[in-house]
This record gives structure tokens, sequence and C-alpha cells, in this order.
């Protein structure tokens, strides 16, 4: 006996299959395990990973920013200028530099940063630019060493 | 996204030999150009050969240019480079700006980049002119030869008023006015 209806059976979910797992198999290539293999896990992985990847790009804006300014901060405050006195001191005087380029120079030419710590000095002295309230740095006395001619 | 599943070699940008800094040597050593003299996919490469190969031939002496017209295969540049390296370049239906502007890559390339991952596109061997800052580049000197204990450098970074010097102030301003009252 042939049974010819069976072969309606087979469903047939399309011929896109392998390429439509090898997109995602080709994103999980280096992770460990059944993670790389089974596409049903795979898939996990992969939607994790590009949901990350899509909130890491704002996330990498913020910590570098942050870094940025952390690095201001220790090269002004060594030379007693508040970050937030010094960053408006410099935009008063028409210097328009970000924090990227300002924290490259404190950190590679340190001699340039002193001199722009000089301007914004003169400049918060003459236009009494104050650092905000309840961001005061406690004034630090310069003892011998820490004095430089 | 992370670049692991790339599986490339990764590395910063070199300069292999400082070439350019003082004398510059063009790295591409022998270039080879294969068509089909009658297959469409071979056009753009056929048109190249007519118009702009001479040009090309002539500005760049350093440079060998061999031809293979080969039937039925599909175009190709394979370029060969001084420090052994070679890439291998399908012209399947460019035309012929796409196959010049490939030329001219691999002419100023310094070797087959194709399996490197670039980190960075900058690169520098002298990040700084004046010196990295250190802790020492705004201190005085002579700590260095200051002697330990040593009163000065051990007091404490920041002295405030004590509560002891604010009664003294007090005790002499009521002192004053009381001497003035008198008067």
């Amino acid at each position: 006996m042939v049974f010819t209806s069976v072969a309606n059976f087979v469903r047939s979910r399309g011929p896109d299959e392998f390429w439509r797992k090898r997109k995602i198999f080709k994103m999980a290539a280096h992770y460990i395990g059944r993670s790389r293999n089974c596409y049903s896990l795979a898939i996990r992985s992969v939607h994790r990973a590009l949901v990350f990847a899509t909130k890491g790009r704002a996330l990498k804006k913020q910590d570098l920013a942050n870094l940025w300014v952390t690095r201001i901060t220790a090269g002004c405050e060594q030379h007693d200028v508040n970050y937030h006195v010094f960053r408006e001191s410099l935009s008063r005087s028409n210097i328009m530099l970000n924090r990227k380029s300002l924290a490259d120079l404190a950190c590679w030419e340190p001699f340039t940063f002193k001199a722009l710590t000089d301007i914004a000095q003169k400049r918060a002295l003459e236009e009494g630019i104050a650092p905000p309230k309840g961001n005061k740095v406690l004034f630090v006395p310069k003892r011998g060493s820490q004095k430089k001619t | 996204m992370s670049n692991s599943h790339i599986f490339l070699k990764s590395g910063f940008i070199r300069t292999p030999s400082q070439n350019g800094v003082g004398r510059y040597v063009c790295q591409l050593q022998r270039v080879v150009l294969k068509f089909c003299k009658n297959n469409g996919s071979s056009r753009g490469m056929r048109e190249f050969v007519e118009s702009e190969l001479i040009n090309f031939a002539k500005n760049n002496p350093g440079v060998v240019v061999y031809l293979k017209p080969r039937r039925h295969r599909a175009p190709v540049i394979s370029a060969e480079f001084l420090n052994g390296d070679k890439q291998w370049v399908s012209c399947h239906n460019y035309s012929k700006q796409d196959i010049s502007k490939w030329l001219n890559l691999l002419r100023t390339q310094s070797g087959n980049t194709t399996g490197f991952r670039l980190r960075k596109l900058q690169h520098t061997d002298h990040p700084s002119i004046q010196g990295p800052w250190t802790p020492y580049t705004f201190k005085d000197p002579a700590e260095n030869l200051a002697e330990y204990p040593n009163t000065e450098l051990s007091k404490p970074k920041i002295q405030l008023k004590t509560a002891t010097d604010e009664l003294l102030e007090i005790f002499n301003s009521v002192q004053i006015s009381d001497k003035k009252g008198v008067e």
C-alpha cells in the first residue's frame, strides 16, 4: 500500500533557513560551548550582545567624557584652579578647546596646559568668576616643594 | 560590537622601515592584470588597458606591469609586494575607474593589509613634545635634597584656623574695644 498523503504532512519552512541562521552564527563564532553551534542558544546570546552594543555606544561617550573631566580637574587643581572656573574662563577668553583636547594637553603637553591655567586665572580674577556653590575646593597653601619657578 | 567575531590579526598602523620619512620607496613590486578578451565582466578591465594603463606604467617605472589575456576567465588584479605579500583583487564587472582606484590603492599600500584589523587609524612615535606629565614635572627639585624628618614638609597640607586661634582673636578684639570704651 502506498500512502500518498503522508508526503503532505512534511512542512518545509522555507529555503532561507541556512542563511538566516548563518547570519547569527557568524556573530556568535567566538562564543563558548553550545552557544556558538546551537541556534536557539546562539540567538539569545547574540540578541543580548547587540543590545549591549547599542547601550554601550552612549555609555562609552559618557565614560570617556568623565575620564577627560577627571584628568583636566587633576591638571588644573595642581595649578590652583577649579575645573568649572577654568572652563568658564577659557570660553570667555575665546579659547574653544573641548575636553578631549584639554585632557590630551594636560597629559602630554603639561607646560601648554599650565599656560592655559594662567590665562584662566587672570581672566577669572578680572571678571570675578567663582566656583559654583557647593563645589568649593579648599585653598591648598603651597609649601616649599610645591613651588617651582 | 566587539571585534572578536572577526578573527583578524589586529595591530596599530606602522610604516615599515620609516618609508617616506627619508626616501620613499614604492612597495608594489609587480602587478598582473588578467582579463578575458571577449567576456562582458572584463569590459572595464579592457577599457582600462586601452586608456589608462600606459599612463600608470609611465608614472610608476618601479612597478612591473604584466598583462595576461586569458579566455573564459574572470578579470583579476594580482599584486606582489617587496616584502613578499601577495594580494588578489577580483575585478568582475568593475568599471575602469574602479580598477584605476584599486591600482592606486595597491601602489600606495605597504603590503597586503586585507587580513589586518587596524585598532586606530592614527599612530605617532612622538606623542609628546614638551615631555609627558610626571608627578615631578611641577615639583621643586630642591625636594630631592630635603633631609627627613623635615618639619616644613611634614606639616598638614590644609591648616585651617584652630579653635584656640579663633578664641584668641575674639578675646583680643574684645580687649581692644574695652580699651577704646575706657578711653
